[in-house]
């Protein structure tokens, strides 16, 4: 079976699970300025999504902020 | 006692005469005793006082909230006037004094802390400590990101906080929803700044309608 991930209640697999919470937001084209990241439950500051490792079977939330208000 | 005075007269007695128990009996009349006990024992925290924050706080105004505490930098400028609620004779005032201003209008009796400062992940645990829900009400995506991270992080309060009201229509895509027990979301998640979407006040206040009755509902519903 291939890795998965979680990502806001839908699996996703990945040949291989990509290595930090920055490599991920990178494949998935997001700007890691505008997201809020929940790893397993807990929340990831935005200078620690470089050090943050992932690993098969993650539950990750993103929140994504586009401008306006 | 007003029968044959001229109805604007009679009008204008109640503006300036609505004392504090009338206020509060036209509120207990609207929304019941229970209702009302409840909006008046909370605070909320309005973070930012442009185009979602002045429009949230009018709605909580208006319906009795106990106190806003309001935090804001800016000032009042013409490029505002197209959705925040603040007047053409406000120009260049701060707004959180204009805005405090115009809710003291809608209701005299409301308790608000307004902070005149830009705020920042140092900052907001206090300024919102008594503060069980805060609404974001940024303009700029990183600091929405910014105040959401910080919020979580750390502190115990709820954060309502919006992405994605630009443009016009489509009022319907704009949804709340519960990202977890700490966070609601209301948008559409993808019409911003970023993609050219100017902002126009009928789809701000949508927006800051659906932030404001969440919060309704979180003071009412809550266990």
């Amino acid at each position: 079976m291939m890795p998965t991930l979680k990502i806001n209640g839908e699996d996703k697999n990945f040949e291989n699970v990509p290595s930090t919470l920055k490599n991920l937001l990178e494949i998935l084209k997001v700007d890691e300025a505008t997201v809020v990241a929940e790893v397993n439950g807990n929340i990831i500051p935005r200078n620690s999504f470089n050090n943050t490792a992932l690993h098969d079977g993650f539950k990750i939330e993103l929140i994504r902020f586009v401008g306006g208000g | 006692m007003y029968k044959n005075a001229p109805p604007f007269k009679a009008v204008r007695f109640f503006m300036t005469k609505l004392n504090y128990e009338q206020f509060e009996a036209m509120l207990i009349e609207r929304h019941g005793e229970s209702v009302h006990e409840k909006l008046k024992s909370v605070t909320v925290g309005i973070a930012g006082a442009g185009g979602l924050g002045s429009n949230v706080a009018f709605s909580l105004a208006r319906i009795g909230i106990g106190k806003l505490v309001i935090a804001d930098f800016d000032i009042v400028e013409p490029s505002n006037l197209n959705r925040q609620q603040y007047f053409v004779e406000q120009l260049g005032r701060k707004k959180v004094e204009a805005l405090t201003e115009n809710l003291l209008k809608i209701n005299p009796y409301l308790k608000i802390e307004s902070h005149c400062l830009k705020l920042d992940a140092d900052n907001i645990p206090s300024i919102f400590k008594d503060c069980p829900i805060i609404a974001e009400c940024f303009d700029k995506a990183d600091q929405k990101q910014m105040i959401v991270e910080t919020v979580l992080a750390k502190t115990k309060s709820i954060i309502v906080a919006v992405s994605g009201l630009g443009g016009y229509g489509k009022s319907n895509e704009i949804k709340t929803k519960k990202v977890s027990n700490r966070t609601i979301l209301v948008g559409d998640d993808h019409r911003g700044l970023e993609s050219g979407f100017s902002l126009m006040a009928p789809r701000v206040a949508i927006a800051a309608g659906h932030q404001a009755n969440a919060i309704v509902e979180l003071i009412l519903e809550k266990q």
